[in-house]
């Protein structure tokens, strides 16, 4: 019994050291020059000296990257939290046509390329600037704005498809207790959507904070850039700096994987009472 | 009561939501606006959006330098190279172009036709090396970057010029590096590096290259009956025949291959010479014409030009063109070109020392004259990755097909590209 | 509660998200149908002509499309049920009271935050030089060599890849599931002498459903819209093997400049993947459970 779970504990441990095996090579190579890059790709690096990793923080001027990612992800998700829970909690309990259709339009754009609209979506935010004034382009709450408009439908499918597993007895005891929509939702519903929550962060960090597409049509100043946007420098017409790419990289997700190790506790009750044991 | 409270909450958060997310887009917009005032005191404001993103830093560099001088401000935006045009079109259609940025060839200039300002008449245009500025309609519309030259870069411990002067040359010293169990001819996947620059010379070496693309848009000759291409075919037949596969080899390793001796010739441009500056070589470097048909001229031409934005206002537009002016006539302009860029200059009142013995050759040819031009830059958009790729990937792959199959297979990729 | 008063609140609740949205995702997808009727290059100061449905017509013909939309739907019927076979066991996995789970699930993450050139030059490397030596030490040379230079193998290359990045992707998604079913229902088929596929079957998926359609549809919808692994690792090669329908638009709008007939594609391309998508939805819905 004993022998067959620390065989296990092994199993998954190569497995998961395999799946790591792109990781190690991202890692060793952002150590070597581009001689020893190419002679062996994926031997150790002769010495550890961090200069790319210098050269790199130096050229994507990594402090102002840092502050405009953080900001605007940290925003852009809170904002995606508190607006797709309401709207799914919303258009899971209320079953009528008008919700149904609105819960498929989300669902359907979500299959949307961004590539196809971007240009669209680009003239469009010229011509509120222009007409209102509001500067959506080039300013990080523009960004935000967009990130929200494009990452809450697939919030809201996820808190659906949660919500929907939990009980509606609870609700509807607090409504016989006279208490608001609003405060149901927010005492009650919002606690019990914690796990889904936590997902729901960590799925948006990851895409808000990597993304680049977006950012580079958004965002011109140079103040502005977001980290993915500061990597420009490595990738030339003809030349790669590969050992900067890779030491940018890793110093891109170093603060994903950090908020990752965080976050997963709250999403795994206890280990002792797994479900599935 | 309480009902009423708590929607009053809801209300309020209402509130919230929209006076952050206008807060967030207000407060940049008054930092703008005061970048803005700030540089009223100054002077103009001017952007640059350029795809080479090489000298992204040392153009900020010299920005600044511009600014100290003329208090001028320059704003450089950043790009990754390869979607550079695509951004360029949306910031443009969006009304958010900048006032200078790079044409990279007659097609691109003619599609923003209605947005490249007409250069003709500025000061620097009496200097650009003949025939190397951006002319379309007879005006001229793009200041060169620098120019850039390929053709085959060789070890000169293994190869000998004289041994490389025609097809049959050319073939018998592929056999005789072959048995010395060295690759002798190197390419790599990339789609320029495969096919895009290789498929220059049949089309330079015509009379006309222009006139001889337009001919065959309009459907009046096609490679397949041009002996020139005829004779390429073979040329590629016996690369693939006596040289290792290049879509296995990625650039960096068609360097890496050539550095350490393993392979004696590729096929590549003065911009290798950076990535060999990172290896420690133990032999020289030279470049020496590719021989179709006895070619003996580098295919040389101008791979970028910086071209004004028309549309903006008259003090940007001015301003602009200053800007470039004084880049590549002021003395501090003309240190940045060469030394902080590394470009071969494509002025004739720069001049340029200490190069790296690719651009040397390529600075050689260029003022002698002995070159022939770039047609790549010419072709139907799209026509190097989407077309001639696919079809050079299925020549390399599938050893049966002939080389006067290969040069159809191009005929209809070429027009797969127009249609 | 009154009718008006539910209105209310409904509006309230939904409006704000619903705004921005329709903003940033509707209108602009709208004004691309638009363009779809035109023939025009993308530049806004060119002429645009009207042309009716003949970008429509002409896209039957495309040859090129035509396959394109095949190995697409090839691809995503192969990555929906690598992902999610995947993705499930790793959640079942690291949910398990195994120590080095803890780790484990860190590690899964980790591939979701590589992308780009990068991507493409680590698994370019894995498939042109770690395959071959595989290849070399279990003889198995047949199988181990670069899919990514072979026209039959490159798609393969792109569903391993794909998978390895997103397994942990929806990982994450069935940890919330699994997480969320209570303990007592599991403790109870302990007691009756259930065994664990027993439990598995007759538990644990079931009331899985919900992550699971959700899940699939995920899936399907990232895998429709691949565009950065495949530009990345194969660019759609060789010889156009592997492209699929996102870069093939991308391709007709930005280079080709048929800005009108890459948003046809667009909208047929949308049409096709929304009947698939919103058709899995559907009959997985249905089986899921209400408590």
């Amino acid at each position: 019994m004993k022998k067959s779970k620390v065989i296990k504990e092994i199993l998954l441990l190569i497995v998961a050291i395999f799946y790591l095996s792109p990781i190690y090579i991202m890692l060793v190579n952002s150590f070597k020059n581009r001689q020893e890059l190419y002679e062996n790709v994926l031997a150790l690096p002769k010495d550890f000296s961090f200069q790319y990793y210098i050269a790199a923080i130096e050229k994507m001027n990594f402090l102002n990257a840092f502050g405009n990612s953080l900001f605007i992800t940290v925003v852009s998700v809170i904002f995606i939290v508190i607006l797709s829970s309401m709207t799914a909690w919303m258009l899971a309990r209320t079953n009528n046509r008008i919700s149904k259709i609105i819960f498929m339009t989300f669902i359907a754009t979500m299959l949307i390329p961004f590539q196809t609209i971007m240009m669209p979506l680009m003239q469009e935010m010229n011509w509120i600037m222009k007409t209102t004034g509001i500067p959506m382009l080039n300013t990080r709450g523009g960004l935000i704005f967009m990130n929200i408009g494009f990452n809450t439908s697939m919030a809201v499918f996820l808190y659906h498809g949660f919500i929907k597993s939990i009980p509606l007895s609870l609700e509807e005891a607090a409504m016989i207790d006279g208490a608001s929509k609003f405060g149901i939702f927010w005492r009650i519903i919002f606690p019990m959507l914690k796990p889904i929550t936590v997902t729901v962060m960590i799925l948006n960090v990851i895409s808000i904070w990597n993304d680049y597409l977006l950012p580079s049509l958004v965002l011109t100043q140079k103040e502005l850039r977001t980290i993915p946007l500061s990597t420009f420098y490595f990738f030339g017409e003809f030349t790669i700096q590969w050992n900067q790419a890779m030491a940018g990289l890793v110093l891109t997700i170093i603060p994903v994987v950090v908020f990752y190790v965080f976050a997963q506790k709250y999403i795994i009750k206890g280990i002792a009472e797994g479900a599935v044991k | 009561m309480k009902f009423r409270k708590k929607s009053w909450l809801a209300f309020l958060l209402m509130v919230v939501i929209s006076l952050v997310l206008t807060a967030c887009g207000g407060g940049n917009d008054g930092k703008a606006k005061k970048e803005n005032s700030g540089d009223d005191g100054g002077g103009k404001k001017i952007t640059i959006f350029q795809s080479k993103v090489e000298i992204s830093d040392q153009l900020e560099a010299l920005a600044k330098e511009y600014e100290k001088e003329t208090g001028v401000k320059v704003e450089i935006w950043g790009t990754t190279g390869d979607d550079y045009f695509q951004q360029l079109q949306i910031k443009l259609n969006s009304d958010q172009g900048p006032s200078i940025f790079t044409l990279e060839g007659l097609r691109q200039a003619q599609k923003l036709k209605s947005y490249v300002a007409d250069l003709s008449d500025a000061e620097f245009v009496p200097n650009i090396a003949p025939k190397m500025e951006l002319k379309m309609d007879d005006k001229v519309v793009g200041l060169p970057y620098g120019v850039e030259g390929f053709g085959i870069v060789y070890n000169k411990d293994l190869v000998k010029p004289e041994d490389v002067k025609d097809y049959d040359s050319f073939v018998s010293t592929l056999q005789n590096l072959k048995k010395q169990g060295i690759n002798p001819f190197g390419l790599s996947q990339e789609a320029y590096f495969l096919i895009g620059h290789m498929s220059n010379y049949p089309f330079s070496l015509q009379e006309d290259n222009y006139a001889f693309i337009d001919k065959m848009e309009a459907g009046d000759v096609t490679m397949a009956e041009t002996p020139e291409f005829k004779e390429f075919g073979k040329f590629m037949e016996a690369i693939r025949e006596y040289s290792n596969s290049p879509l296995d080899v990625t650039y960096d390793e068609e360097i890496g291959d050539f550095a350490s001796g393993k392979t004696a010739m590729i096929h590549q441009g003065n911009w290798a010479a950076t990535m060999l500056a990172d290896y420690d070589l133990d032999f020289e470097v030279g470049m020496m014409p590719f021989p179709l048909a006895g070619n003996d001229k580098l295919a040389v031409g101008v791979g970028a030009y910086w071209a004004v934005n028309g549309t903006k206002d008259d003090a940007e537009v001015q301003a602009a063109v200053d800007f470039l002016n004084w880049m590549v006539s002021s003395e501090t302009g003309q240190k940045y070109i060469v030394e902080e860029f590394g470009f071969v200059p494509a002025m004739t009142n720069i001049e340029a020392n200490n190069l790296d013995p690719l651009s040397q050759a390529v600075l050689e040819a260029s003022n002698s004259g002995e070159t022939i031009p770039w047609s790549h830059s010419y072709y139907p958009p799209n026509l190097i990755v989407n077309d001639f790729t696919p079809a050079t990937q299925q020549f390399f792959l599938n050893k049966d097909i002939t080389g006067d199959q290969f040069i159809k297979s191009l005929d209809n990729a070429f027009q797969n590209a127009i249609k | 509660m009154s009718k008006t008063k539910n209105r209310f609140w409904f509006a309230l609740f939904t409006f704000p998200t619903i705004f921005i949205f329709t903003i940033v995702v509707i209108i602009p997808f709208i004004s691309g149908i638009y363009y779809a009727f035109f023939d025009w290059d993308g530049i806004a100061a060119n002429a645009k002509e009207f042309v009716g449905f003949d970008n429509f017509l002409k896209l039957m013909e495309d040859e090129r499309f035509r396959h394109s939309a095949w190995v697409t739907i090839k691809f995503t019927f192969l990555a929906l049920i690598s992902v999610n076979v995947l993705g499930l066991t790793f959640a079942l996995i690291v949910t398990s009271t195994l120590r080095t789970a803890k780790s484990a699930r860190t590690m899964v993450f980790m591939p979701n935050l590589i992308g780009g050139l990068i991507l493409g030059y680590i698994w370019s490397f894995i498939f042109s030089d770690a395959f071959s030596i595989i290849g070399k030490v279990t003889g198995f040379e047949s199988v181990f060599y670069n899919w990514l230079m072979s026209p039959d193998y490159a798609l393969y290359a792109i569903v391993l890849v794909f998978t390895w990045q997103m397994a942990g992707y929806m990982m994450i998604v069935y940890i919330a599931g699994i997480e969320n079913i209570p303990y007592e229902l599991m403790e109870a088929a302990k007691i009756d002498g259930a065994n664990y596929w027993q439990r598995l079957r007759k538990i644990v998926l079931p009331l899985l459903m919900p992550s699971i359609t959700i899940c699939l549809f995920l899936t399907l919808s990232f895998a429709f819209k691949i565009y950065d692994v495949n530009l990345s690792l194969t660019g759609g090669g060789p010889i156009n093997s592997t492209e699929m329908f996102a870069l093939n638009i991308y391709n007709e709008i930005f280079g080709y400049s048929n800005y009108g007939y890459g948003q046809a594609k667009a909208i047929v391309f949308f049409l096709i993947v929304a009947v698939i998508s919103l058709t899995q939805v559907y009959f997985t819905k249905k089986r899921e459970v209400e408590m």
